[in-house]
């Protein structure tokens, strides 16, 4: 049975996906992704999840963000106000223009 | 504290000290340096990757502990060749459970093999955790926090492969193999040295104590797996129960005159008199 690895850097990091082992049960399958994907890079935490239990949906079943306009979640409309009272703010107005010019590549480069 | 005087470093010891703390260093180095050599046997062929690598890992860690130990032995004028390249065979300290061979590829015993060995290695490394020599308590933290992956590695694997038949008699068969020579590892290098490790505080456990301990620990957990422990009586060692060589006084298999030729052979083949190092000093680390 395979596990899907995921690893952790360092504590309140986010657990991002390294790889997998082949491990008949959770005990052994940590034990296997110490070695495998803990022993080189600097680790904080492992997650071993059954691969069986991830489940999936893809960009040919979903329309991810939907099909219509609805750039009204980036809420650019705050560009004109003065952020700096608050750093949150600030924060995430960079936030919003970094996922905003994301999903612009992501738009132009899906209609080439 | 301990009652014992804490001995002074490496320069200032008496004949007989210096002779006690040798004398544990090349059982310690020994040990581990022989038990990765055959580990080493396994990468490449163990029966998935994954456990391929584990185990090369513990070889590895097991290499790291051998270079700490010979690297307290380097102290008294040695050089690495003296230690392990140049060295008579016959001169090793070994317990005979490191250097058999694996029979036929049996991961059985490597895994038996690993259990028996890590368990009194996690004694006598507590039993050291508190040693009058300062050199040695200072590298012992380090060799444990390794030595929990080893265990627990072995552990689990001994507990899958006996939930079926065709696995409890596999390790049985390693177990009926192993275990003699695993008694080997509380044997004397010569009895009066190890008392005087004893008596000096080097250790703080005796050899006998640990031993007991030992197979209070490991008996009931092979037994509690649906493994016979192969003693003629109950939980005490005799004579009987030991094989013919015991390694720690100088008597070995013929296998380990074979291993020991294999791994020095390139350095003999290349006519080298010293060996390179890769790493720095552990001491400088």
């Amino acid at each position: 049975m395979i596990w899907e690895v995921f690893r952790q850097e360092k504590p309140g990091e986010y657990h991002t996906h390294c790889g997998n082992v082949h491990a008949p049960d959770a005990e052994m399958a940590k034990l296997f992704a110490e070695v495998q994907h803990g022993r080189r890079k600097p680790t904080n935490s492992l997650w071993v999840v059954p691969q069986r239990e991830v489940a999936e949906v893809d960009a040919e079943e979903a329309t991810f963000g939907g099909s219509t306009d609805k750039s009204y979640r980036w809420a650019m409309t705050y560009n004109r106000v003065d952020e700096s009272f608050a750093e949150e703010v600030a924060d995430s107005q960079r936030e919003q223009e970094t996922a905003d010019r994301e999903r612009e590549e992501v738009t132009s480069g899906g209609s080439a | 504290m301990s009652a014992i005087d804490h001995l002074s470093g490496p320069a200032d010891l008496e004949e007989d000290e210096r002779q006690a703390v040798e004398t544990l260093l090349y059982r310690l180095a020994d040990d581990e340096f022989v038990l990765a050599e055959r580990y080493t046997e396994w990468q490449v062929r163990s029966p998935t990757l994954e456990s391929d690598l584990a185990l090369s890992n513990i070889a590895q860690d097991e290499l790291g502990h051998a270079r700490l130990w010979y690297d307290l032995l380097e102290d008294f004028g040695y050089e690495e060749a003296d230690l392990i390249w140049e060295r008579d065979p016959a001169d090793f300290r070994h317990a005979t459970l490191v250097e058999l061979p694996f029979e036929g590829g049996d991961w059985a015993d490597a895994i038996v093999r690993s259990y028996l060995y890590d368990e009194a290695e996690h004694l006598r490394l507590e039993a050291l955790e508190e040693s009058s020599y300062p050199r040695i308590v200072d590298r012992v933290g380090k060799v444990q926090a390794e030595e929990r992956y080893h265990r627990e590695h072995a552990t689990n694997w001994l507990e899958r492969l006996a939930e079926t038949d065709e696995g409890r008699a596999r390790l049985q068969t390693a177990l009926d193999r192993v275990f003699p020579h695993a008694l080997t590892l509380f044997e004397a290098v010569d009895p009066d040295v190890e008392r005087r490790i004893d008596e000096y505080g080097i250790r703080t456990r005796s050899l006998e104590d640990m031993g007991e301990q030992w197979l209070e620990t490991v008996v009931p957990f092979l037994e509690s797996l649906g493994l016979e422990v192969p003693l003629s009586s109950d939980r005490t060692v005799t004579a009987e129960d030991l094989p013919s060589h015991v390694g720690r006084d100088g008597s070995h298999t013929d296998d380990w005159f074979d291993l020991h030729d294999d791994f020095t052979h390139t350095y003999r083949e290349l006519g080298r008199d010293s060996a390179d190092r890769i790493m720095p000093d552990p001491d400088d680390q």
